[in-house]
C-alpha cells in the first residue's frame, strides 16, 4: 500500500491487487465453474458487488465480471487460475492483476473530492453501496466500486502516473485543503 | 460633489491601498472596485465601446454596462465588472479603451465623427473605395475593437466541480433563503447559490423590509443561515454566479474562490460548478432599468436602487445632494435613507402625475422642502466628462439644476435570462410593465421578484404554494415595511429632446453604444422585426445580453412600430449570463494536463536513457534516442537503423493493442472479422492480418495468435486498439448475436517488447538459456509460453523490420527488470534502443505498410497488392461484398509502389505529389495533372539514399517509369523511377534466417 495523499476528509491510498476480468452468460454451468475455480459465487445482479476482506467480486455487465483478489498471492497462483477458468470453452478469463492499478478512497468527504474529478452521481440512491460503475473519472475510462465507507477506483496502469498527479492536484487545490 | 461613509456591517473598519491608472486611493476591505473609487469621488472610470464617451459607474451588479476595467494584478485581466469585482491591498486597476489616458482619450473622435458611425454603420460604411478593406479597414477596425487588452504570459488555475441535486435555488435574498428554509432537515439534497459574499439580496441592499417575523432584516437572514448551514442536506455556495440553465436541468455556475484577496498562484482561483439537478428554483430577483434622455450616459447618471445599495451594502454615499427621478414608487426607501442620513435630495421627479404620488412620499418631500416635479421628466443632463446640470421639463416649462448625480428609476425587470435560457416562455405583465416567467420548459420554479411578485405581502403564500409539490413544512413570513406595499408604476421608456444634436444622444444601451435614434433608423431601413434589428443595431448584444436595455429597446421600438410589446416580442437571452474566462471553462485540462498521458512500464528507462517522445494517442513512445546532447533526430535514426541491421535493437512496443478472443465460435469469428483465412492456420503459430470496414476500405491490421480453435489473440495499431475492440464487441450484440464468443482487451496486462537484428539469436538465448531459438525449434511466425521468475511470458517470433526478430510478451510488473536484463545480455552485441522514427524507416525499407501513413481510408489490401491476405475461398468476411465493387477492382486506383530517385543526392519528401512535369509553371493558371502522393520518404543509411513509398493512379503497371516528385518551396521537380516498394531482402532471407 502507498499513501497518495491525506486532507481533512479524505485519504487516498494505492494498493497492489489482483485481479481477474470474466466474460461468460452468467448461466448455471458458468456460475458452477466460477464456484468451483474461486470457492465464489458470482454476484447475479448487474453492478452488484460481491466483498469481503478477501475478495471483490461485482459483475460490469450483462456478461462480464471483475474478480478483484485482495489477499495476498504469487502471480502464478492467478495464472493457474484464469487457465482453470479457461478451461470452460464457453468462458473467457483474462489476468488483469498488473495492467490495472487501485486507489482507495475514503473519508467524509470522499464525494465532494471525487466529484472534482467526475461528474458521476455518487449519491446513496443512485450509486448505492456494494454497486460499481464503469465511468470517466479525470477524463479517462475507470472503474469505481462502492464499498460503503470507501471507493475503490480502477484504472489502467498506463495511466497511474497521470492518475496520480490529478488526485493530488485535485488535493492541492481543492476547498477541503 | 462628494461622496460621504455610511456606516455599515458589511465593510470592514481596516482600509486597504488600491491603484487606479497610477493613482493610488483609500478603500475598505469589502469595498468592490466601483463602491472604492465613488468613495474617492471618482466618477469617471471607463470609455465606451464605439464613441469612446466618457462614462461612470451606473449600476451596483453584474448588471453594469459601462464600469469595466482591467485588472493589472491579475493577469492583467480585462472588461472586470468594477461593480462586482472586490478590491484587496495592492490591487492595481485601469481603465480601458481609451489612449493616451482616461481623461483625454483620442478614441473619442469617434463622437465627433458618430453620424458615421450609426446603426449598421458595418455594413456600409467599409463598402469602398475598393482594397480599403484589406488594407485599412480592416487592419484599423482589429487595432480598435474589444474593450480592454487580453491577458499575456497567462497561467490560471481553476477547477471544475460537479453536483448532482434534488433542488438548486438561486439567488439567496429573501425568497432564496425562505425556500431554503422550507427544506431545512428534509430529503432533499439543496444547492443554495449566491452571487455576493452575504446572504439577502434586497434585505440587505436597502432598507424596503423593516422586520421579518418580529426580527430585524439582519438578525433573520443570520439565524436563517445558521439554520441552514446546520442542517446536513443544504449546501450555500457564496460568491458563486449562475451563469447557464442548459437542458435536462444542468445548470453552470462560477465561484471566485478569491473575491476581496489576493490570488495565490499555486491555489485554485475560480471554480465552475457543472450542476445537475432535478428542480431549479429561480429566485435571483430584479434588475432595475432606466429611462432614455439626453447624455442619459454621463458619468454621475445611476440606476436609483445601485445607488440605495452603495448605501446600505457597501456604506458609502455616493452624493450627498443628487436628483432623483422616477416613474414608480420604489424610490422612497432611498428617498427616506437619504434623509435619515442628513443628505437632502436636490430634486425629485416623478413622471407620474401628482395624484398617483404615494402620500408618503409627497409628505417627506415638503417635510424637508425638497424641490418637487410631478408629471414631470428629465430633458438631458450636460456637463464635461461628468453631470454638471440637470434639465428639467415639467409641461411646457424647462427647469435647470446644477447637480453632479442623477439616480434614475424606470421600473423592475423581472431577472429572465437564465428562465429563458432554460426555454421557458414569458409573458407581458401590463401592472409591473416587464415580462415575467409563465410556462416552464422543464422543472424550473420562480420566485419573488424574478416571477414578477413585487408585493412582498404574497411572497410567503407564493412560495408556499408553488413549492407545495415538494414534502416540506409550510413557511411562515410575517414581513414588516418602509414602503409600501403596492408597486406603482406610469409608462415611460425615452423623454423628449429639446434640441436635435448629433452629439448629445440618448442611449438605449450603454454596453454596445446604441442609441434610441439607432433603432428609428433601423426600423426606417426596414429591419422591424427584433431579432432583425437586434443584429442590426448591436443591441442587446455581446457579454452584457441587454440587462438593463432589452426591456427598454423593446418598448421604444413598440411604440415606433405603433404595436403593444406583447407582440413585438423578445429577443433571447444567450448563456452565458456574465462573461466566464476560457481558464474557468477549461479548469485543469491545461498545460500539464492538456491531455491524459499514458507510459508503458520502461518509461523511466526511457527518460534516462535520452529518449525523445512522441505521442501517439495518448501514449508517450519514443521516436527517437539521442546518443549525445548534440545529435539531431535525422542523426539519431540513421545511427538506429544502421546499428540494427547490422547488430540488433529493441524497440518498446507496449503501445501496442492486444485482444484476447475465447469461445465456441472464435473462429468463426476471426474468419468474418478479418479478411485472412484461419481455419487452416496451426495452433500456436501467428499470421499478419487485415481488417476492413464495410466499404472495403483497410481499418486496422496486426498479428493473429492462434492458441487453438476457440481461442485466439489478436494485436492491433496502438491508436486503433480501442476502435478495433469496439467493432468487435458491436458485431457480437448486433450482427452475429448467435456466435458465442468472449472479448478482453488485454492491452494493458503485457509489455511487449520487439527485439530483432541479425545478432537477435544470440542475445536471446543468453537472455533465455533454456529455451531453443532455433529456425526449427522457433520457426518464423511461431509463439511459445513460458515462466520467466515468478510469471509467464509469451514470445513470438515476428518482426517489422526485416531482419530476425521476436515479440516478447511480459506482464508490466516484470517488464521493466525484463528490459534491462535483455541490455545486459545485449551489451556485448551492441544492442541499442531504437524509437518509432527508426522503426518506420526499417519497415519502409522493407516495403511494410504502416495504418493511417500508406492507408487513409480510401486504400483496399489490393491497392497495397496484398491480395495474398485476402481468403479467397471464405464465405464472407467484413468488406468482401465491396472489395468486388467496380470502383475497388479499377485498374487505376492509386496503387502503393516504391520510388527511386533517379539523382540519389535527391530527398524525397513526404506528403509530396508525383506528377508528369519536371518543373512547374511559376504561375499555375491550369490545374497539372496529379498522379499521387509520396506516403513515406526517408534517406536509408543501409542504401544510402533516398527512398519512399506512394500510392499512384495505376501505380502496379508502372514499375520502370520515370515520374516526378515535388519539392517544397521549389518549382523544380525531383526525377523518380517507379520501383517494387520493398529495397531490402525482397527474398526474406534476414527475416527467415
Amino acid at each position: 500500500m502507498t499513501n497518495i495523499l491525506s486532507i481533512p476528509g479524505v485519504k487516498v491510498s494505492q494498493k497492489d491487487y489482483h485481479q481477474i476480468i470474466i466474460r461468460g452468460n452468467g448461466l448455471e454451468k458458468f456460475n458452477n465453474t466460477i464456484e468451483e475455480k474461486t470457492s465464489i459465487k458470482p454476484p447475479s445482479k448487474n453492478l452488484e458487488i460481491k466483498y469481503d476482506l478477501n475478495y471483490l467480486f461485482a459483475k460490469n455487465s450483462f456478461d462480464q465480471w471483475s474478480l478483484i483478489l485482495m489477499d495476498k498471492k504469487e502471480h502464478h497462483q492467478i495464472l493457474n487460475l484464469v487457465s482453470s477458468i479457461n478451461t470452460n470453452e464457453n468462458m473467457l478469463a483474462s489476468d488483469y492483476s498488473y495492467g490495472q492499478v487501485y486507489f482507495e478512497i475514503e473519508g467524509e468527504n470522499k464525494d465532494y473530492f471525487i466529484n472534482q474529478l467526475t461528474h458521476f452521481d455518487l449519491r446513496e440512491e443512485k450509486f448505492p453501496k456494494l454497486t460499481m460503475a464503469q465511468t470517466i473519472i479525470a477524463r479517462i475510462d475507470c472503474s469505481i466500486y462502492n464499498l460503503g465507507n470507501k471507493f475503490i477506483i480502477t484504472c489502467n496502469k498506463s495511466y497511474e502516473d497521470y492518475f496520480q498527479k490529478r488526485l493530488k492536484d485535485t488535493a492541492l487545490l481543492s476547498n477541503t485543503s | 460633489m462628494s461622496a460621504i461613509n455610511n456606516n455599515c456591517e458589511y465593510i470592514s473598519k481596516k482600509q486597504i491601498e488600491i491603484t487606479f491608472d497610477g493613482k493610488t486611493y483609500k478603500a475598505y476591505e469589502g469595498d468592490t472596485i466601483a463602491s472604492a473609487l465613488l468613495r474617492n469621488n471618482i466618477r469617471l472610470v471607463g470609455r465606451s465601446f464605439k464613441y469612446h464617451r466618457p462614462r461612470g459607474i451606473y449600476t451596483c451588479g453584474i448588471e453594469e454596462p459601462n464600469a469595466l476595467v482591467q485588472i493589472i494584478s491579475e493577469h492583467n485581466e480585462p472588461n472586470t465588472r468594477a461593480t462586482i469585482k472586490r478590491v484587496y491591498d495592492g490591487i492595481e486597476i485601469t481603465s480601458q479603451n481609451r489612449w493616451p489616458s482616461l481623461t483625454y482619450d483620442f478614441g473619442a473622435i469617434n463622437n465627433i465623427l458618430s453620424p458615421i458611425f450609426s446603426a449598421g454603420f458595418y455594413y456600409k460604411t467599409f463598402m469602398g473605395p475598393k482594397g480599403f478593406w484589406k488594407n485599412l479597414y480592416e487592419p484599423l477596425i482589429r487595432r480598435s475593437a474589444g474593450l480592454g487588452k487580453p491577458p499575456k504570459n497567462f497561467r490560471s488555475k481553476s477547477t471544475h466541480q460537479y453536483h448532482n441535486n434534488d433542488v438548486v435555488i438561486i439567488g439567496a435574498g429573501l425568497s432564496g433563503l425562505a425556500a431554503a428554509k422550507k427544506f431545512i432537515n428534509t430529503k432533499y439534497k439543496v444547492l443554495l447559490i449566491e452571487q455576493d459574499s452575504y446572504l439577502g439580496g434586497v434585505l440587505k441592499n436597502s432598507n424596503k423590509v423593516k422586520t421579518i417575523n418580529d426580527l430585524t432584516p439582519r438578525k433573520w437572514i443570520s439565524e436563517t443561515e445558521k439554520l441552514i448551514l446546520n442542517s446536513k442536506n443544504i449546501t450555500i455556495l457564496k460568491n458563486t454566479l449562475v451563469t447557464t440553465y442548459n437542458f435536462t436541468n444542468h445548470l453552470i455556475a462560477l465561484e471566485d474562490k478569491f473575491a476581496g484577496k489576493k490570488i495565490e498562484l499555486n491555489k485554485s482561483e475560480l471554480t465552475l460548478h457543472k450542476i445537475r439537478t432535478s428542480n431549479t428554483i429561480i429566485a435571483n430577483g430584479h434588475i432595475e432599468r432606466f429611462i432614455s434622455f439626453r447624455n442619459n450616459d454621463l458619468p454621475g447618471v445611476m440606476l436609483a436602487s445601485s445607488f440605495e445599495k452603495y448605501i446600505h451594502r457597501y456604506g458609502v454615499v455616493p452624493e450627498k445632494e443628487p436628483v432623483i427621478f422616477t416613474n414608480n414608487s420604489s424610490s422612497l426607501s432611498l428617498l427616506k435613507k437619504l434623509i435619515s442620513l442628513g443628505c437632502k435630495p436636490n430634486a425629485y421627479v416623478d413622471s407620474r402625475k401628482k395624484d398617483n404620488i404615494e402620500t408618503e412620499i409627497k409628505k417627506i418631500l415638503k417635510d424637508n422642502e425638497i424641490s418637487f416635479f410631478s408629471d414631470a421628466e428629465i430633458e438631458g443632463c450636460d456637463g464635461n466628462k461628468k453631470v454638471e446640470t440637470i434639465t428639467i421639463r415639467q409641461g411646457k416649462s424647462f427647469k435647470k439644476l446644477q447637480s453632479s448625480m442623477l439616480c434614475v428609476s424606470g421600473g423592475y425587470n423581472p431577472d429572465i435570462h437564465l428562465f429563458t435560457q432554460s426555454k421557458g416562455l414569458v409573458k407581458w405583465d401590463k401592472n409591473i410593465l416587464s415580462f415575467k416567467p409563465d410556462t416552464p420548459f422543464q422543472k424550473t420554479i420562480t420566485l419573488g421578484s424574478t416571477s414578477g411578485n413585487y408585493n412582498f405581502k404574497k411572497l410567503c403564500d407564493e412560495i408556499n404554494e408553488k413549492l407545495s409539490i415538494f414534502k416540506t413544512k409550510k413557511v411562515s413570513l410575517d414581513i414588516n415595511l418602509n414602503v409600501p406595499n403596492k408597486f406603482s408604476i406610469t409608462e415611460l421608456w425615452e423623454t423628449k429632446k429639446k434640441n436635435n444634436s448629433n452629439w448629445s444622444k440618448s442611449f438605449v444601451d450603454l454596453h454596445n453604444d446604441v442609441t434610441t435614434k439607432d433603432l428609428k433608423q433601423a426600423i426606417t431601413e426596414g429591419f422591424d422585426r427584433i431579432e432583425h434589428l437586434k443584429r442590426y443595431t448591436t443591441n442587446s448584444m455581446g457579454t452584457d445580453q441587454g440587462k438593463i436595455s432589452s426591456i427598454n429597446s423593446l418598448a421604444i421600438v413598440s411604440k415606433m412600430l405603433k404595436k403593444e410589446i406583447s407582440e413585438v416580442g423578445t429577443t433571447t437571452y444567450r448563456p452565458p449570463y456574465a462573461p466566464l474566462s476560457f481558464a474557468a471553462i477549461a479548469g485543469r485540462s491545461t498545460y500539464e494536463f492538456y491531455d491524459p498521458e499514458r507510459k508503458t512500464s520502461i518509461h523511466s528507462w526511457h527518460l534516462k536513457n535520452n529518449a525523445v517522445f512522441e505521442n501517439v494517442g495518448q501514449w508517450k513512445r519514443p521516436w527517437y534516442f539521442k546518443a549525445s546532447e548534440n545529435e539531431t533526430m535525422h542523426q539519431a535514426v540513421q545511427r538506429e537503423s544502421k546499428m540494427l541491421r547490422e547488430n540488433a535493437g529493441i524497440l518498446d512496443g507496449s503501445t501496442l493493442g492486444k485482444i484476447e478472443i475465447k469461445g465456441r465460435d472464435a473462429l468463426e469469428f476471426m474468419n468474418l472479422m478479418y479478411t485472412n483465412a484461419f481455419s487452416k492456420m496451426k495452433p500456436m503459430t501467428s499470421r499478419y492480418a487485415m481488417m476492413l470496414g464495410e466499404d472495403g476500405m483497410i481499418k486496422d491490421d496486426g498479428i493473429i495468435c492462434k492458441i487453438s480453435d476457440q481461442h485466439f489473440i489478436a494485436t492491433t495499431t496502438s491508436s486503433g486498439a480501442p476502435k478495433v475492440l469496439a467493432d468487435m464487441e458491436e458485431y457480437l450484440q448486433t450482427e452475429w448475436p448467435h456466435l458465442q464468443v468472449f472479448l478482453n482487451s488485454i492491452t494493458e496486462q503485457f509489455s511487449t517488447f520487439n527485439i530483432s537484428g541479425p545478432k537477435t539469436r544470440e542475445i536471446m538465448m543468453k537472455v533465455f538459456p533454456d529455451i531453443d531459438f532455433s529456425n526449427d525449434a522457433f520457426p518464423f511466425m511461431t509463439f511459445k509460453n513460458f515462466d520467466y521468475k515468478k510469471t509467464k511470458i509469451r514470445i513470438m517470433r515476428a518482426s517489422f523490420t526485416g531482419e530476425l526478430g521476436y515479440e516478447i510478451y511480459v506482464p508490466p510488473k516484470f517488464g521493466l527488470e525484463l528490459w534491462q536484463e535483455i541490455f545486459s545480455c545485449g551489451k556485448e552485441y551492441n544492442l541499442i534502443p531504437y524509437g518509432t522514427e527508426t522503426m518506420h524507416l526499417l519497415r519502409a525499407e522493407k516495403g511494410y505498410i504502416v495504418i493511417g501513413q500508406e492507408t487513409d481510408g480510401t486504400v483496399t489490401p489490393i491497392d497495397l497488392n496484398y491480395n495474398w491476405m485476402i481468403g479467397k475461398n471464405k464465405k464472407d468476411f467484413i468488406g468482401k461484398r465491396s472489395l468486388t465493387r467496380p470502383d475497388t477492382s479499377r485498374e487505376d486506383r492509386k496503387q502503393l509502389v516504391g520510388l527511386l530517385p533517379i539523382n540519389k543526392k535527391d530527398i524525397i519528401e513526404e506528403g509530396q505529389h508525383i506528377v508528369e512535369l519536371n518543373e512547374l509553371p511559376k504561375k499555375i493558371t491550369n490545374p497539372i495533372k496529379y498522379l499521387g502522393h509520396v506516403s513515406s520518404g526517408y534517406h536509408s543509411p543501409n542504401l544510402n539514399h533516398s527512398i519512399g513509398l506512394a500510392m499512384i493512379k495505376g501505380g502496379k503497371n508502372l514499375f520502370g517509369q520515370k515520374f516526378f516528385v515535388t519539392a517544397t518551396g521549389k518549382t523544380k521537380n525531383i526525377p523518380v523511377e517507379i520501383v517494387n516498394p520493398v529495397f531490402i531482402d525482397p527474398e526474406n532471407k534476414r527475416l527467415t534466417s
